[in-house]
């Protein structure tokens, strides 16, 4: 059962800087998952290296592929990222390090 | 005697701490203003004939802040007369009956805040990272607002 309060960040193990690659260049940005997505995911919050262009579309095909259980959700789902939320399309997005993408569910407040 | 003008303020509070009304209401209270309108939301026992043990919360906190702020300045672009507003959620562990938001906003004339509470909460329903779990007696079940603007109707 996942606590709600603890978000304790899983990353990578050592921090430095990445070299470039010759091909695309990539970034960390930190992933969160909040309600059903945090449930399929069976975490809160961890550091993913990602393409830096890339759209809201293709991020949610690499996120998947870490976790594939998620792919339920996908009809469903937006992202939050850098807190403006996105939909799942064509939108290109450019990351910068750090950058704080959330997996948002239908959302049920109030 | 202070020179104090009663500058408009926001008051955006997610907790996880039972609400009080009178703590929200009594932050919006304004010599300037003849009405203060609320709205309490609660926890119901039953959804679809399945009986609701509790509820639970949980909210994107940062940006749900940031999103209520926005629904604040909406508020005050769409009723420039509204003094002050209020908006506390709880977040976790909701019992059945209690209050999960509470909203409370004040305005020289009545129209105004009954207006703008109204937009609160619908706003908020449809814009800010909150999610609520029901727990049911065998399974629980997260909750999907109808005012959700990217849901999908059709499953």
């Amino acid at each position: 059962r996942l606590s709600p309060r603890r978000r304790r960040c899983r990353g990578p193990a050592a921090e430095g800087s990445s070299p470039r690659d010759g091909g695309s260049m990539r970034c960390q940005v930190s992933v969160l998952y909040f309600a059903r997505s945090a449930e399929l995911a069976g975490l809160r919050c961890e550091t993913l290296s990602v393409p830096r262009e890339i759209t809201s579309l293709q991020l949610w095909e690499e996120i998947v592929k870490v976790h594939p259980r998620l792919a339920v959700i996908r009809d469903q789902v937006v992202f939050a990222v850098r807190q403006e939320y996105v939909l799942l399309g064509d939108q290109l997005l450019v990351l910068q390090p750090g950058d704080e993408v959330a997996i948002i569910p239908p959302i049920s407040g109030g | 005697m202070e020179e104090n003008e009663d500058v408009p303020k926001d008051f955006i509070k997610l907790k996880s701490e039972k609400l009080s009304v009178d703590e929200v209401s009594e932050l919006v209270v304004s010599p300037y203003c003849g009405a203060v309108s609320l709205f309490i939301g609660t926890t119901r026992n039953n959804f679809e004939g399945k009986k609701v043990i509790h509820l639970e919360y949980e909210a994107y906190t940062s940006m749900a802040e940031t999103e209520i702020k926005k629904i604040c300045r909406d508020v005050r672009q769409k009723w420039p007369s509204v003094k002050h507003i209020a908006v506390h959620h709880r977040l976790g562990v909701v019992p059945i009956t209690e209050a999960s938001v509470i909203i409370a906003v004040s305005s020289p004339h009545r129209a105004e805040s009954l207006e703008a509470v109204m937009y609160c909460i619908n706003t908020l329903k449809a814009s800010v990272p909150i999610w609520k779990k029901e727990i049911y007696e065998d399974e629980c079940s997260w909750k999907e607002n109808k005012e959700c603007f990217w849901a999908n109707s059709e499953k």
